[in-house]
């Protein structure tokens, strides 16, 4: 990086970061600190959703995805649309009536304390262990790339994420979140249009669509009905919907963002804006890496993206083996890029045989050349390099540095840190609050004046912070680091999400009767947990992704259960929507 | 310790969207669903024609 993309890089990540202070100072009620000034319009509630569930590694990761895979991935957010829906008609209307400052606090309503503390402990307990991955998976992959020193750049991002989320609150995170989706939207369309210009001169659109076609990359939908194929057009809109619901209606990270809006009506739009845009936005990060696919099939690409893995194996290589590997993967490009420039002449005088000739021998030359990338992946693999981060995360990355002008790798490096801030300070944001509400101001000073709320979640917020940059500065004792969280969240989403199920749809379920059925339900996941890990005892295991189902089929089922054995003594349920 | 005044929804609030075509959120939910549907066929279109 030159010392431009540096002024772009650090200017606009402080810049953000000491407006959102300013624009938020003399946030001194609990209200204004924790909701925001009551002012957030429609647009900015969209776009803090959006910013939230957007971290870091869904733009260094997702064109990756795009460039292996194809646009396959963008089924996993069929279910957002319908999910958004829901919580539109059903759950904003209840939260914004209660005028709850948590999630956790509706459950304390409709059920009671014990019930509220149970919701609140499983979001603290998921969220608070997974805090360090938002921060460390984009530091990972960019302190590779650039040589940067991997703890400095946690702590530096860490502290600046921490000093302005505890200064502002809520309004902070909406406000610096406005402008940092702005530097992700900017680097994302600049790169797009960088990669267009850089497609040979006589590659048409129609021509760059048939090729990516072609290597089956445009392979959006599949019906498949096979459930072992991970994505399809139903394990989306079915799993899609169920996981969507669980984030968005029951993650306070998420539920804080779209209760700050000064009406229902903001709120609901924020939400329907999401619902309209999100298939969209994934399309195009996604299409972005197909088109880089393009790309490189007339430019010579690495034969791993990640440098890390490259040096190791260099390193390593006492048989020339790296060496013998590159130069067949260097010969098979060459042959696939020449019958690639056959095929586009062939198309362009209308020659459908020699077309289909050409095609078919690039196809068979870029499956030779996939076939060696995968054999220098094995040999990484037998080493044991302690390489653990996926050989995709590294594809825009490298795309960017190796290809794009000075000034808009600083935007991008920038576009890349926003992402990691504004999901990060939502969560702090959100875990500071519920540390607050749900157990500080519910267990410890039932009589806290808002001033000892304000300065209590300010410390939870910091404290929070320093526990996200601790996990992240430990992160690499993980073996797989993003499986590990994505376990965590799936052990812990299903039973939250029945919690929520039961207070709104099933009104004669009471506190008691859902407390021990959730408890139940939770113990029920720990132990499929277990047998994932320990097979001989229950094989074939259940895969982790199934958790949340089962989490929350078995909480609502459980809960039936145990109040029909108690009787009909459940607490009246005010909060429910069909009161 | 109580809450600040609830902002309570009016049932006008509920069932108005003060969009200049779209007034009911019905209409809304509907744009949404039409919007996924025609992104579904987009891409069911792009499946088909480039494989």
């Amino acid at each position: 990086m030159s010392a431009l993309d540096f002024v772009v890089l650090i200017g606009s990540m402080l810049g953000i970061a000491i407006y959102g202070i300013w624009r938020t100072r003399g946030r001194r009620s609990l209200n204004a600190y924790l909701h925001g000034d009551g002012r957030t319009p429609w647009f900015a509630i969209g776009l803090s959703v959006m910013a939230t569930q957007a971290s870091a590694i869904t733009f260094l990761s997702t064109p990756g995805q795009g460039y292996l895979g194809g646009l396959g991935f963008v089924q996993i957010y069929f279910g957002v649309p319908i999910a958004l829906i829901i919580i539109a008609i059903f759950f904003l209307p209840i939260f914004r009536r209660l005028n709850v400052y948590t999630a956790y606090e509706f459950l304390g309503r409709r059920f009671d304390g014990k019930t509220r503390l149970l919701g609140a402990a499983l979001f603290l307990v998921q969220r608070g262990l997974g805090a360090g991955l938002t921060i460390y998976a984009p530091a990972i992959v960019l302190t590779t790339v650039f040589g940067w020193p991997l703890d400095l750049t946690i702590i530096c991002s860490g502290l600046l994420v921490i000093i302005y989320t505890v200064a502002g609150g809520s309004d902070a995170v909406t406000v610096t979140q406005k402008y940092q989706i702005g530097i992700i939207f900017a680097g994302m369309v600049t790169a797009f249009c960088l990669l267009v210009a850089k497609l040979p001169a006589g590659l048409t659109f129609t021509d760059t669509l048939a090729l990516a076609g072609g290597f089956q990359k445009l392979n959006a939908v599949n019906f498949s009905t096979n459930i072992h194929e991970r994505y399809t057009f139903w394990s989306g809109l079915l799993g899609g919907t169920f996981l969507m619901l669980s984030y968005f209606g029951t993650d306070q990270s998420q539920v804080q963002r779209y209760i700050s809006g000064s009406s229902l009506r903001e709120g609901r739009l924020g939400l329907m804006f999401n619902a309209v845009c999100k298939i969209p936005m994934q399309f195009s990060i996604l299409l972005l890496g197909v088109l880089i696919f393009v790309f490189y099939q007339f430019e010579q690409p690495p034969l791993l993206f990640n440098p890390a893995s490259h040096q190791y194996l260099a390193l390593h290589d006492d048989s020339g083996q790296l060496q013998a590997l590159e130069s067949g993967f260097q010969q098979t490009h060459n042959q696939a890029r020449r019958q690639i420039e056959n095929w586009l002449d062939a198309r362009h005088n209308g020659d459908e045989t020699g077309a289909r000739t050409a095609f078919a021998a690039a196809a068979a030359a870029q499956q030779q050349g996939e076939a060696i990338r995968a054999q220098a992946e094995k040999t990484l693999s037998a080493a044991n390099s302690g390489t653990t981060a996926n050989d995709a995360d590294y594809v825009f990355i490298t795309f960017i540095l190796h290809q794009l002008p000075h000034g808009v790798i600083g935007l991008l490096v920038a576009a890349f840190f926003a992402a990691a801030l504004s999901s990060k300070s939502a969560e702090l944001n959100a875990l500071g609050s519920s540390t607050t509400i749900d157990f500080y101001r519910h267990l410890v000073k039932r009589d806290a004046t808002d001033a000892a709320c304000v300065a209590a979640s300010k410390w939870f917020t910091a404290f929070w912070g320093l526990v996200a940059i601790g996990f992240a500065l430990y992160a690499h004792l993980v073996e797989n680091l993003i499986q590990a969280v994505n376990i965590l969240g799936s052990i812990f989403y299903g039973v939250m999400l029945g919690l929520f199920v039961v207070a709104f749809f099933i009104r004669r379920v009471g506190g008691t009767a859902v407390f021990w059925g959730a408890l139940a339900a939770q113990m029920l996941v720990f132990f499929l947990y277990y047998i994932y890990f320990n097979p001989r005892f229950f094989h074939p295991p259940i895969s982790y992704l199934w958790y949340p189902l089962v989490g929350c089929a078995a909480c609502v089922l459980l809960s039936l259960i145990l109040q029909a054995a108690l009787g009909a003594t459940n607490k009246s349920a005010p909060a429910s929507p069909v009161s | 310790m109580k809450h600040p005044a609830a902002t309570e929804p009016s049932a006008r609030e509920s069932e108005e969207t003060s969009l200049p075509i779209f007034r009911s959120w019905k209409s809304v939910y509907l744009l949404v669903l039409g919007s996924f549907v025609f992104w579904v066929t987009l891409l069911i279109a792009l499946t088909e024609f480039f494989s």
